[in-house]
């Protein structure tokens, strides 16, 4: 179809197959049409691109925060998949809980989701709400992948709570 | 406090002025294209809607000589100068500031861009510059900082306001640490037009085909790709930061109305695509902004919109399409991680083209691996796009390592740098090592401006006549006489080296 988007990979560096975690946008262009895939259609991929990486050799001692909204944890997945004995903490803001991809790939203590729509009618609860009462590590190294307000949002608190600037890494969705 | 925004003219020997404002490399012209900054528009309405007084100080735009542009700034006794920095007027800047401190000396001088935020040290070290602000977000940093500075005196010392690094003495330097990445652009004003003398910037500008145009408020900041090698929107602490489409097309209806503009160009590194793409096209058309004899503009990629969104963007009365078509060959397109293959050029120009857009393309050439055969694919590509009108129009340039972007830090890591001098950066020159003799490289660029005076390329031009679209006519009649001009300058500016 001659059009480019750009995904995060979601599998591991190692693993025997590449996959990507797409939501289908309804009105979209792209994920429409990938959600209609079979096997055996040829999809074109190119790259990989960007510095949304860990550091190639990691330090023991680092702590990672991740903090995602809706598929924005795909990178984390790899992250986390890549490195078994990676320490981190994985917030994840969804809008209903089957968004919770893959629950059981993360450490039952270092997965924190936020539920903004929840089905049960309770009150929902964004991450950035999350995070701001939560007790961070400013020495920590903060990796942020989703929707910009998050990140907008989320950079305020992680400065307030005396993170620099220099441990936050992002990457916005458009 | 009084607050100067200024752009010096920077002159060189030939008498030709420097163009430097953001997304834009330095280039010299003796006419040049005034571009509007328009991050540091916004800087400036954001300080002054703070209660400062700001001077625009665009000595470029203003046609002012270099006399007297210091003699009025000096006479305007401002607290703070503001200056935008990039690889090859770093020289000028560091003397220009040295001068300034000698007339003006207890007026702090604060440097911005890419370059400086890539060395603040540096600048420290070479100029008396006061504060390097490393932020792209100049407008929220600088209201901050001034507010910082407003009536303390020990603010070098106590400001904590992230992405600056401060003088405390002639060696001792102060880091706040890293900026921001991403800001929230609805936060920011949007340009006040007055206050930076708009029309200053409406004519000289030859991508316009209907003046006086203007360009918009930019959507996104930065490049939402943001992977190029050679561009200075890639870094790993660098992001891009969007506005609400309603936002700007409140600002665009704004324009059309009160400034009665005839063209608005979004120097956005990329503009929107997909959904907000699609949105933005639908509200000038529910606004009847297309029926006002305006013509859009924006930067893209190859790939980025699809037949359904161009086709809309047509219908609501956009024109020019900049493209990004550094290269023919796929190695190439890899080498600067480009993201899009040369198989999908063709049917994105034929898209635009069905539906009347006119894309322009900016091509390089120049770079350090850059074989004969890869020089000539693009040169041969390019006449075959433009001979079957799937371009309309194209600028060359040299493919400048600057602002210690990817590709520059790789040049000096590879040992291509012919050069330490920044002044050599202008993109007048090759600087890196190449395996053909430069010359080779001066008259692809010679061979490319051609086309445009090729019988084929104008024959075709006459045939979109046969569309009665007002802008075919426009085209051919009223930009092609204007380009004839601008053409000439290019092939002066990028060849004039192969004669020495």
């Amino acid at each position: 179809m001659g059009i480019n988007r750009e995904y995060s990979m979601y599998s591991a560096a190692n693993d025997e197959f590449i996959d990507f975690l797409i939501r289908d946008i309804g009105d979209g262009i792209v994920s429409p049409r990938l959600a209609t895939c079979k096997p055996g259609d040829l999809v074109e991929i190119g790259g990989p691109y960007g510095n949304f990486c860990l550091p190639q050799t990691l330090i023991a001692d680092d702590v990672y925060i991740f903090i995602a909204t809706g598929t924005g944890i795909a990178p984390f997945h790899s992250f986390v998949k890549t490195y078994p004995e990676l320490r981190y903490t994985l917030f994840h803001g969804v809008r209903h809980k089957e968004e919770m991809y893959d629950r059981k790939d993360y450490a039952q203590e270092s997965y924190t989701v936020a539920v903004s729509l929840p089905e049960d009618g309770s009150s929902g609860l964004r991450i950035t709400e999350t995070i701001r009462t939560t007790v961070l590590d400013p020495r920590a190294v903060y990796y942020l992948c989703g929707n910009r307000l998050m990140i907008t949002d989320a950079i305020s608190i992680l400065r307030d709570k005396g993170v620099p600037g220099g441990s936050i890494f992002t990457e916005t969705f458009f | 406090m009084r607050i100067a925004i200024s752009y010096p003219p920077i002159i060189n020997e030939h008498g030709q002025k420097a163009m430097v404002s953001q997304n834009r490399n330095v280039q010299f012209f003796k006419k040049p294209t005034y571009l509007l900054p328009v991050i540091h528009a916004q800087a400036a309405t954001s300080v002054r809607n703070s209660g400062h007084t700001v001077l625009w100080d665009d000595g470029n735009a203003q046609l002012k000589s270099y006399k007297d542009w210091l003699n009025d700034l000096v006479s305007w006794k401002p607290d703070v100068i503001v200056f935008e920095s990039t690889t090859p007027v770093m020289k000028f800047y560091w003397s220009t500031s040295r001068q300034i401190k000698e007339l003006l000396p207890s007026t702090t001088i604060i440097m911005t861009g890419y370059h400086s935020m890539r060395k603040p040290e540096e600048t420290l070290e070479k100029s008396p510059i006061d504060v390097v602000l490393r932020s792209n977000n100049i407008d929220f940093v600088l209201k901050r900082l001034v507010e910082h500075m407003d009536g303390n005196p020990f603010w070098r010392m106590s400001c904590n306001i992230e992405g600056l690094t401060f003088r405390i003495s002639d060696s001792e330097f102060r880091s706040t640490g890293n900026f921001v990445q991403v800001e929230p652009l609805d936060d920011t004003p949007l340009i006040d037009r007055n206050l930076v003398q708009w029309r200053n910037y409406a004519y000289e500008n030859g991508n316009f085909l209907q003046t006086p145009g203007t360009y918009a408020t930019s959507v996104i900041r930065d490049c939402m790709f943001g992977k190029c090698t050679f561009c200075r929107y890639n870094g790993p602490d660098l992001t891009f930061s969007m506005m609400s489409v309603q936002r700007s097309l409140d600002e665009y209806e704004s324009l059309i109305n009160d400034c009665g503009v005839k063209e608005i160009f979004d120097d956005s590194g990329v503009w929107y695509r997909g959904r907000e793409a699609r949105e933005f096209a639908r509200g000038i058309i529910e606004r009847g902004l297309h029926k006002r004899n305006c013509y859009f503009g924006l930067n893209t990629r190859f790939e980025y919109l699809d037949e359904e969104t161009i086709k809309l963007m047509a219908e609501a009365n956009f024109r020019f399409v900049l493209l990004g078509f550094e290269a023919a060959d796929d190695e190439t397109l890899q080498r600067l991680n480009k993201g899009y293959q040369m198989e999908h050029v063709e049917r994105c120009l034929t898209w635009m083209t069905k539906y009347g857009l006119h894309p322009h393309l900016t091509i390089m050439v120049g770079y350090y691996w850059q074989t004969k055969e890869q020089l000539e694919l693009t040169v041969n590509t390019v006449r075959d796009l433009m001979f079957r009108g799937l371009a309309r129009t194209l600028q060359v340039t040299i493919c400048t390592p600057l602002d210690y972007t990817p590709y520059h830090q790789e040049c000096i890591n590879n040992g291509v740098l012919i050069t330490e001098d920044y002044d050599d950066h202008d993109m007048s020159k090759l600087i890196v090592k190449t395996p053909l003799p430069h010359e080779e490289y001066y008259q692809a660029i010679r061979t490319i401006y051609a086309i445009s005076f090729h019988p084929r390329f104008l024959l075709r031009q006459v045939q979109f006549l046969l569309n009665f679209r007002k802008r075919d006519w426009q085209f051919l009649f009223t930009y092609g006489i204007r380009a004839l001009r601008r053409v000439r300058q290019h092939v002066f500016n990028l060849t004039r080296n192969s004669k020495r």
